[in-house]
């Protein structure tokens, strides 16, 4: 949204893609203007989604808008591929910002595939675009700011929190001051989070991790437990609760899959996103036309997205205006890039805290047994990732052709860091190549493909 | 207060609110099973946006279709899917 209203200024011709029926991504996400109630967020967060959605709104008649649009391909010669309706179409713009934002960091455990399993943020998108309690005792389980959040947000939605099991304790961040104060806003709000799951009288775990969910057709409780760095229980800390909503988040993987399918080079980050689109401080990727934006480029949460979104947003109408073949052209300064570099700049510090509470040991890999399933699409089970690569077959696309992991729906999505993370643990592979991605990054019906509209060339 | 309607799944009827999703009606109503997979796992919604494609329903007829980001409809009928067959007929 903000690189697009940045380079709407600037006077290019801009295209939205947006896989969602309205403006606003995950962290703005919003609810059909049918449904009434409150998401329960703190005053100041709602005033940040307000302000960009009305800024967004300045300039959606002006642009070409797409919803629901499923960019599915990018290929290096600068084609996007995309789904609107029952049709695709190719595009050929003259530069291509990425702001595919990420997806949950899915870390597979005995039970997991039970229907009452959810990401955290996945609980919290029906709670806040449906207007919809996901359950209605919770368990809450992870590590990092969403857990914290989703629990406060789902008591305040009248759902009972039962349990919040916290990986490492939220005041160990209370170690970096210097960050922490350039994000003194956002802990305000931490705290009015946290002051709602005081009052709610939520209990707290800290060190504890979901391992193995219970329930026969559905959930019906969770055992949590501190784990040993061999991903053993540790002997007296199994705590079992009853609920029917387990919502567990341990950070997030970015969505590069369109990236890497350009030929863009890809960095490896455990805790930062996994698999990154290397990027120059303009957002400017190893192809010159191709630009990302906000946590596609690297975790560093909304307010470092909306801001870098304008510095990319600058530089990609630099790229427009100047062919794509110059390598870095200098970008025209202007109040709103300057206020957005000092804004991008103060968050990242903090973001840098925060992301210390995102860091997991690879020990919670090892809480899944040989029947756990990992690639939920194609049940793929532990033994069978395993299995192949004591075969030899060390790389991920080898164990995917072998086994199938990846293969399925989501398009490996849920499972393929995971897979990536095993294949260290038990084999010893560097984890830093990813599966070659190839179209299509969203399933596509053949009808929608025989329905191609392709621009004329120019 | 919003319209509420009802749509049916596997034949019995389900509340909804305008604009609410076929998967979050379900949730209200108390129904986590929205699918069994290909090996006989139930399965329900997860990720809440689309991206992991477990909570696919036949939805009128059509299967495969996400229950997390279709938006509920009177008189929507909506399947559990089996495994890899396509839901029975409406």
């Amino acid at each position: 949204m903000a690189a697009a209203i940045e380079a709407t200024a600037r006077g290019c011709e801009v295209t939205v893609l947006d896989e969602s029926a309205r403006p606003g991504g995950q962290i703005y996400r919003q609810a059909d203007p049918r449904l009434q109630g409150t998401e329960f967020a703190e005053p100041t967060e709602l005033a940040r989604k307000k302000r960009l959605l009305g800024r967004f709104d300045e300039i959606v008649h002006a642009i070409d808008y797409r919803a629901n649009a499923i960019a599915y391909a990018a290929f290096g010669n600068g084609e996007i591929h995309v789904q609107v309706g029952d049709g695709t179409e190719v595009l050929r713009p003259d530069a291509v910002v990425l702001a595919t934002g990420v997806r949950e960091r899915a870390i597979p455990f005995p039970g997991w595939t039970l229907p009452g399993v959810m990401f955290a943020g996945g609980a919290q998108a029906i709670l806040k675009a449906q207007r919809t309690c996901p359950g209605r005792i919770a368990v809450v389980a992870g590590c990092g700011p969403l857990p914290i959040v989703v629990a406060s947000q789902l008591t305040r939605a009248g759902t009972k929190v039962a349990a919040l099991a916290s990986l490492r304790s939220p005041l160990s961040i209370l170690g970096s001051p210097g960050g922490l104060w350039h994000g003194r806003d956002i802990i305000r709000e931490g705290v009015g989070y946290g002051r709602s799951l005081l009052q709610a009288g939520v209990a707290r775990l800290t060190g504890y991790v979901p391992v193995r969910a219970l329930g026969t057709g559905h959930l019906e409780a969770v055992q949590l437990a501190r784990i040993d760095e061999h991903g053993q229980v540790v002997p007296g800390t199994v705590r079992e609760i009853a609920c029917d909503l387990l919502a567990v988040n341990y950070g997030f993987i970015a969505n590069s899959e369109l990236a890497a399918m350009a030929g863009a080079r890809i960095r490896h980050d455990p805790d930062g996103g996994f698999w990154l689109p290397e990027t120059d401080e303009n957002g400017r990727t190893s192809l010159p036309w191709l630009f990302a934006a906000g946590d596609t480029a690297g975790l560093r949460g909304a307010l470092v997205a909306e801001s870098e979104g304008t510095i990319v947003g600058a530089a990609a109408a630099t790229a427009v205006d100047t062919a794509v073949a110059t390598a870095a052209p200098t970008v025209a300064a202007s109040d709103a890039l300057t206020e957005a570099i000092a804004v991008r700049s103060r968050y990242s510090r903090f973001a840098r805290v925060v992301r210390q509470t995102l860091s997991v040991p690879v020990a919670l890999w090892r809480t899944a047994t040989d029947d756990t399933v990992i690639c939920r699409c194609e049940n793929v089970l532990l033994s069978e990732v395993r299995a192949a690569l004591e075969s030899g077959h060390h790389s991920l696309n080898a164990i995917k052709r072998n086994e199938r992991p990846g293969m399925g729906w989501c398009g490996g999505r849920m499972c393929l860091h995971s897979v990536a993370v095993l294949a260290e643990l038990h084999a010893g592979v560097a984890p830093g190549k990813m599966m070659t991605p190839r179209p299509m990054a969203r399933p596509v019906t053949f009808a929608a493909l025989a329905r191609q509209k392709r621009a004329a060339a120019e | 207060m919003s319209t509420t309607f009802e749509f049916s799944f596997e034949g019995k009827p389900i509340a909804a609110r305008e604009g609410q999703s076929v998967a979050a009606a379900l949730l209200e109503a108390g129904e986590r099973c929205l699918r069994i997979d290909e090996a006989g796992n139930a399965k329900g919604a997860v990720c809440g946006i689309g991206v992991c494609w477990e909570c696919r329903c036949g939805i009128d007829g059509v299967p495969d279709t996400r229950a997390c980001i279709t938006v509920a409809r009177p008189g929507m009928i909506v399947r559990r899917q089996h495994g890899l067959s396509p839901c029975a007929d409406t």
